[in-house]
């Protein structure tokens, strides 16, 4: 019987032929990933228990994402402890401030997390690597295992497969589509359970850059999936070649791979999606909620914070403004990309639009640590998901929209479809070289 | 580590389908405090819907719950569950959850197919999470269900993943002892 692309990665990973749904394994990664929530935590649990060196330092790699510029005393703590944790474990792949950006989002830029790749991280959103065909897994506060061991457990998980039919129309996005998988998951309508399986795409995936399949590993994992997973196409492997740090072998699923439910997705009629406060399966077509004020926009995340994110927005926003009363906040997802932005022009249609820059990371998605909503405030944003109080007052309206949708509706002061808006033409010479 | 037991005997507690944790196991507020202390979490286990459980169940009792539960990655309700001696049988939980529960040294059994259609609250079970016996004393019912796989029974001897690394430390000292 053939493999599914995770049991293939995990069989490779842990020096086996094969593995099977159920099988507990101990693969060995090629990174770890840990960020700067959690270093503090992990850093004293290990010291309390005098384990003072890493099982593999030079695999470790340090990421100051969640809280980057220190909006608090205690965040400068934070910092200043982390540096201080890093020199101490001789961590040299220290992603620190203004020197990598946010953790699910520069490795594929950079071209440190490849195709075929397998690592630990202590953070859910790992499962953003599947947008490369790599797998990513959370060990949460377990991490401290896998800092002092160099591995940790993993239950091999069965895969469920879902098929996209058909291409998505001008002014229909990636994010759209993935909130609308999760609005069908919530009803029913696709009968897949992602619960402690790993979601594979198949179909018509071509029309899906390594920003749309980041898009749309994202919602699933909100979801609930405990891994995401694209085979990447031609054009996805020649970019990563082209960024590659080291030799790399791209894992594919075998034709008869066994799994656990099979499901079709036809896409081509999709409207613009919003997903209405509470939840990314909340979600409904932009034409139910049209004309809704907000003051607070984020273009960003985990789910949207790749140079092509950055570069639709743009192209909506170049010679228009910020509607009077919103705020409008963009967090890029790595320093490089900021640069190749800054190059081609992206950041100043931005800044003239009226638009905040934030550091690159996770911008206001992260507990709020900046740029957050007020109560009683509208906020749309592309930011993971929008549960309450997801940034701010829990009592505020968090939507989620695609990034054209979120720069369209900054500009109108309103919740508005994308399409009513003409996008300028601002070139595609960075868009090429991301 | 002999002593350790993995057969429990106590009455059931038995919940329903899509139980989170937030809320439904602890409430939010002590997620997000990120209160890890047992002592401080056992007065909140199940408060928000049941106050006074963690006052009323008894080291050996069972909670048995429908799909899903637990959802969320957080730990905290599974560190009270631990500390009261208690067990959990789920119908199914999401992978971050059971992994949590794991972590925290938690007699955990999932994918128990069911297992909510065999008893009711009050019943007295008894259930070996080392070989997946599920016996309902107060029906006559026995079921086997999947057992906490070999792998992972020192993680749950040893009381978590931090007693595990405690664990394993002594062992590297050891070793690297006996070398020099």
């Amino acid at each position: 019987m053939g493999l599914t692309a995770v049991e293939k990665a995990l069989a490779a990973k842990s020096g086996k032929a094969s593995v099977r749904p159920g099988e507990v394994v101990h693969p060995d990664p090629d990174f770890i990933m840990i960020h700067d929530g959690v270093v503090m935590g992990a850093k004293r649990e290990l010291d309390a228990l005098g384990i003072t060196r890493l099982a593999a330092p030079e695999k470790v790699v340090m990421v100051t994402d969640h809280d980057v510029i220190y909006g608090s005393a205690r965040a400068a703590e934070r910092g200043a402890f982390n540096r201080r944790a890093a020199a101490q474990w001789g961590v040299k792949h220290f992603f620190d401030v203004g020197r990598g950006g946010h953790g699910h989002i520069f490795p594929m830029e950079t071209g440190m997390l490849l195709p075929g790749m397998f690592y630990f991280d202590n953070d859910r959103h790992a499962t953003n690597a599947g947008a490369i065909g790599a797998f990513g897994f959370r060990m949460g506060a377990e991490i401290s295992r896998v800092l002092a061991t160099g591995t940790n457990w993993v239950m091999t998980p069965r895969s469920v497969k879902l098929t996209i039919k058909g291409r998505l129309k001008p002014g229909v996005y990636a994010r759209d589509l993935g909130f609308h998988i999760a609005s069908l998951l919530k009803r029913g309508a696709l009968r897949l359970n992602l619960d402690y399986r790993v979601l594979e795409y198949a179909g018509e995936l071509d029309q899906f850059d390594l920003a749309a399949r980041a898009a749309l590993c994202n919602s699933p994992t909100e979801m609930r999936a405990y891994g995401v997973y694209f085979p990447p196409s031609e054009a996805i492997l020649k970019q990563a070649r082209a960024r590659a740090q080291r030799p790399f072998t791209p894992i594919f699923p075998d034709p008869v791979a066994h799994y656990d439910s099979e499901a079709e997705i036809e896409v081509s009629r999709l409207e613009p999606q919003i997903a209405l406060p509470g939840g990314v399966e909340n979600s409904v077509d932009i034409s139910e909620v049209a004309g809704t004020p907000i003051d607070h926009a984020f273009i960003g995340s985990c789910g949207s914070g790749m140079y092509e994110d950055m570069f639709e927005a743009a192209r909506v926003l170049k010679g228009r403004s910020i509607a009077s009363g919103v705020r409008l906040f963009i967090a890029p997802g790595s320093e490089q990309s900021m640069r190749q932005l800054a190059a081609d022009g992206v950041i100043q249609i931005f800044l003239e639009a009226g638009a905040v820059m934030l550091p690159a990371g996770c911008g206001p998605c992260n507990d709020a640590v900046i740029g957050p909503v007020h109560s009683g405030e509208a906020s749309i944003s592309t930011a993971a998901n929008n549960n309450f109080g997801r940034f701010g007052a829990k009592d505020a309206k968090l939507y989620l929209g695609s990034p054209a949708t979120v720069a369209v509706s900054a500009v109108a002061g309103r919740i508005t479809d994308p399409r009513s808006m003409r996008a300028s033409d601002i070139g595609a010479k960075g868009r090429e070289a991301a | 580590m002999s002593e350790f037991q993995w057969r429990l005997r106590g009455r059931c507690y038995r919940l329903g389908h899509d139980v989170p944790h937030a809320g439904g196991v602890i409430p939010n507020w002590v997620i997000t405090g990120r209160h890890f202390d047992a002592q401080e979490i056992i007065p909140h286990l199940f408060s928000e819907t049941d106050p006074g459980f963690a006052g009323r169940c008894k080291p050996g009792d069972i909670i048995v719950t429908g799909r899903n539960f637990g959802m969320g990655p957080k730990m905290n309700g599974y560190i009270a569950m631990q500390a009261l001696g208690l067990g959990l049988v789920c119908e199914s939980m999401p992978f971050l959850a059971y992994r949590a529960a794991i972590g925290c040294g938690l007699r955990v059994m999932t994918d128990c197919v069911a297992a909510t259609e065999m008893c009711e609250s009050g019943d007295e079970l008894e259930v070996d999470f080392r070989d997946g016996f599920f016996i309902n004393h107060t029906r006559s019912i026995t079921r086997e269900y999947p057992p906490i796989p070999d792998s992972l029974r020192d993680i749950v001897e040893l009381g978590g993943n931090t007693g595990w690394l405690k664990r394993w430390w002594a062992e590297q000292q050891g070793a690297t002892a006996k070398q020099s």
